[in-house]
């Protein structure tokens, strides 16, 4: 079945199952920057942008995609590169794994208006990170915030 | 001298590759059928409906594997690639599907078919015990690594002591006051976020390349070459990023089997674990029971202690990779204190549970929560106050430890009163009860581990490091470039440091034990001496350091918790933890502090959320829906302080962080609550039921 959506930009028209979960599929186009972590809609690591709004990728069926526009990781950290430096300025990861979500979900943050950092800390509450203790990536998405 | 991480920005972009993300040519993918049952023995399976599903290549059972020996394991070699005759955990491999994808694997594993005879099944470290228990394992002293003989107990996989039992059991009758209480831990897992995965792609000419989320390449390599009889020099691991470790990924994990698949198929075998299948079947924390007894004379000094601690192991002791099998962090229960009589028992036993193996300093969360717990109950009962039994006791300038061991310094005293004397500027909910409490950890570092590195001339003034180990997330290779920077006298932009596979380095003993800053920096800087001497027609230097000691020495983190408990419902607010750490020199600010954060909220997961809730043979957190990690919304305030002015090891002065702040936290905790409520809790995770029901019933601090 053809499915047809904007990827990071350009319109996308794939012969796929609508029943094929979206972070295997973006996954299969090479786009690796989407992680597989647990697999049931908690960790955050394969988020990406659907309409402006964050969405896990893990528990998303392709076939819902259909006229949205998506964006991952690779699209944005062409499309927000101050973003991407504000991760990088703040050293907001260590292992990398959760990285591209955390970046992917803060992309997003205008869908809630979070603004306060206690607003920032619970709009991030969805993307764990188990190494950093999240100080060095609060601080990155709250730059984001700021400067927007 | 911080800059910014050598792999920021390529990790910030998505650009950087995990093996997950490796893909080969002609791969195939493999699902594993695996035991619903703790103990049983297998009469049938039945792989004749899940060989007909289109796309499946294969289905292989235990007698179909290409080994002389179906055994593999860190030390031990207990653990099964596949089992042959008899389960003895939920989860213990029993047939593999390789199919053309994952999914048309995971249905076909789905439809293999086993019959199973239950045999009664082991589920707590104490049933294990019992005289006449189940033996999980025939002779487990056949094992090729084992430490255990016909003499040393039913079911027991390790038995280290430390001290003399009548001493210190005389020294008791001899105190003034006495604690003798008893703190359990759970399961637990290390919550990287990365499942384990790998690749293993045979070749007919006898050379194997493996890709693996495994911190250890160099071990997994000589693991392989034992397992399959294959020349070491024709085993290649590969270099990968990891997702995060915390322990958990030095064992060979899937690898062996995927190796099997491989030479059986003649095709790349890929497997990446689903989380659910990782919380299930990987080498979490050991859940632990441990009693302390510990007296005091009438000026509060400690005069002896006992601690004896009971480790559930579960099925197979494979997991552990030092020589004793054993935890070193329960052993060295006491090494802060001053206690002239002190006897250590670690036993850990076999059971019909998932087996664990190494997290995060090994034994020591659990050996922090039982000792600091069991001092600050005896600081309270006794009327001499919590903070104040710990500065009579914890050891000072030419003291011996209770090991034998005497350090160049000890920082015990300056880290808790750092950690107790910082402002409070916190809101307390209001009807709330508050309260605050220490635990102090401190842990040996002489320790240098063996490794190499090569440094070689790139084009335009480039310097290359190649190095053995894999990025875990610490930021070792940064600290290499850093070293090399102000070394060398170059910019960050003229160095370029790069994980090798095992074929182009001689050796490395992994990632691990707090170590890898201070293994590399002996090898950097050994390194940077050649190079600075090296001929100018010469184009690289080599080094290899030996396993060697730098002096009795250790680093100290005290942590003081603020909590409040809400009296109507027990529920617990963490508000803030203050983590006092001793340094000396730092190489890398950030990632120092990352660790120390990291370490900390770590610990307050394990503190009051993480369990595996493993009940009648089987852990039901299964997803991360269920076994809970912290996330940012839930963690408390993190304030540090550093106690600057330590003596380090090693070239760079340096002390060991990375195992500092996960310790003490539980501790810290239940301590505070202590404090606020009155009650005791001795059991984490330090939940609100409990806290509830304790002070109903009425309880003692």
């Amino acid at each position: 079945m053809n499915i047809n959506f904007t990827l990071n930009g350009k319109g996308m028209e794939l012969d796929v199952d609508p029943m094929a979960l979206a972070l295997d599929v973006i996954r299969g186009l090479s786009l690796t920057g989407t992680k597989e972590g647990c697999g049931v809609g908690v960790c955050g690591a394969c988020t990406i942008m659907v309409n402006g709004s964050p969405v896990s990728s893990c528990i998303c069926l392709v076939g819902t995609l259909v006229d949205k526009d998506v964006w991952t990781i690779e699209g944005l950290a062409e499309k927000m590169p101050e973003l991407i430096d504000s991760f990088v300025e703040h050293e907001g990861m260590q292992c990398g794994i959760c990285t591209p979500g955390q970046i992917v979900a803060a992309a997003s943050i205008d869908s809630v208006g979070a603004s306060s950092p206690e607003e920032v800390k619970k709009y991030m509450a969805g993307n764990l990170c188990r190494c950093t203790g999240y100080q060095t990536i609060l601080s990155a998405v709250e730059d984001h915030v700021a400067v927007n | 001298m911080s800059e910014r991480r050598i792999d920021a920005v390529a990790k910030a972009t998505g650009a950087a590759k995990y093996t997950a993300d490796v893909v080969l040519d002609g791969m195939a993918h493999v699902a594993v059928n695996r035991s619903d049952f703790p103990s049983a023995l297998i009469v049938k399976i039945d792989t004749s409906v899940a060989e007909k599903v289109e796309g499946v290549l294969g289905v292989f059972t235990a007698k179909d594997l290409p080994v002389a020996v179906n055994l593999y394991g860190r030390r031990v070699f207990d653990v099964p690639i596949l089992v042959n005759e008899r389960v003895r955990r939920v989860g213990d491999p029993v047939a593999a599907v390789v199919a053309t994808t994952r999914e048309i694997a995971e249905a076909a594993a789905e439809l293999i078919e086993v019959t199973y005879k239950e045999m009664p099944a082991i589920t707590t470290a104490h049933e294990a015990l019992e005289s006449n228990a189940q033996l999980i394992h025939d002779r487990p002293w056949e094992y090729k690594g084992a430490v255990v003989t016909p003499e040393t107990g039913r079911n027991i996989q390790s038995l280290e002591t430390h001290g003399s039992r009548e001493a210190a059991e005389a020294a008791l009758r001899s105190a003034v006051h006495i604690i003798d209480e008893t703190y359990t831990t759970p399961g637990d897992h290390q919550g990287y976020i990365e499942p384990q995965a790998c690749i293993a792609d045979y070749s007919a000419d006898g050379s194997l390349r493996v890709w693996a989320t495994n911190k250890s390449p160099y071990r997994l390599r000589d693991v392989l070459s034992s397992v399959f009889g294959l020349d070491p020099k024709r085993v290649e691991v590969m270099p990968t990023i990891l997702g995060g470790d915390f322990g958990g990924k030095g064992a060979p994990g899937e690898v062996p089997l995927c190796t099997a698949l491989s030479i059986l198929t003649g095709r790349p075998i890929k497997m990446v674990l689903r989380y659910s299948e990782d919380l299930l079947s990987t080498d979490g924390r050991h859940a632990s029971e441990i009693r302390v007894r510990l007296g005091i004379d009438n000026e509060g000094k400690l005069v002896g202690g006992i601690a004896e601690a009971l480790l559930d192991g579960g099925a197979y002791a494979g997991f552990k990779p030092v020589n004793t099998v054993n935890l070193h962090g329960i052993v060295d229960a006491a090494i802060a204190y001053r206690i002239p009589e002190f006897f250590v028992e670690s036993k850990i036993v076999y059971t019909n549970n998932q087996p664990k193996g190494h997290m995060r300093a090994p034994g020591s969360p659990q050996a922090a929560f039982a000792f600091e717990s069991a001092i600050d109950e005896l600081g309270r009962r006794s009327g001499i106050g919590p903070i104040k039994i710990r500065e009579i006791n914890l050891l000072s300038e030419g003291d011996v430890n209770p090991y034998g061991d005497t350090w160049l310094e000890y920082r015990g005293k300056e880290v808790l009163s750092l950690a107790t004397s910082q402002p409070n500027i916190l809101d307390i909910p209001k009807g709330w009860l508050y309260g605050e409490g220490v635990a102090l950890y401190a842990r040996s570092m002489a320790a240098v581990p063996k490794t190499s590195l090569r440094l070689l001339r790139g084009q335009g003034g480039k310097v290359i490091a190649e190095v053995p180990i894999p990025e875990n997330g610490a930021g070792g290779q940064t600290v290499v470039r850093e070293m090399i920077r102000s070394g060398l006298g170059l910019n960050s932009d003229q160095i370029e440091v790069k994980q090798v596979s095992t074929s182009l380095l001689p050796t490395d003993a992994g990632v691990g034990g707090s170590r890898v800053s201070l293994g590399v920096t002996v090898a950097v800087a050994d390194a940077i001496k050649l190079w600075k001497e090296m001929p100018p027609d010469q184009d690289a230097v080599e080094v290899t350091t030996n396993e060697g000691s730098d002096g009795p020495s250790g680093a100290y983190s005290a942590q003081l918790a603020r909590v409040a408990v809400d009296p109507a419902t027990g529920q617990l607010k963490v508000l803030e933890i203050i983590s006092a750490v001793d340094v000396a020199e730092i190489v890398n600010s950030k990632a120092h502090q990352m660790q120390i954060d990291g370490g900390t909220v770590m610990g307050f997961g394990f503190g009051v959320m993480e369990d595996l809730l493993e009940d009648a043979g089987q852990p039901w957190a299964l997803s991360m829906g269920e076994f809970k990690l912290p996330n940012v919304a839930d963690i408390p305030k993190l304030s540090t302080v550093l106690l600057h002015g330590g003596k380090g090891v090693g070239p760079n002065n340096i002390k060991a962080v990375g195992e500092l702040t996960n310790c003490p936290t539980g501790a810290a905790i239940a301590n505070a609550v202590a404090d606020a409520t009155g009650v005791r809790i001795r059991q984490l995770p330090v939940k609100a039921e409990a806290i509830y029901w304790a002070m109903k019933e009425g309880g003692t601090k």
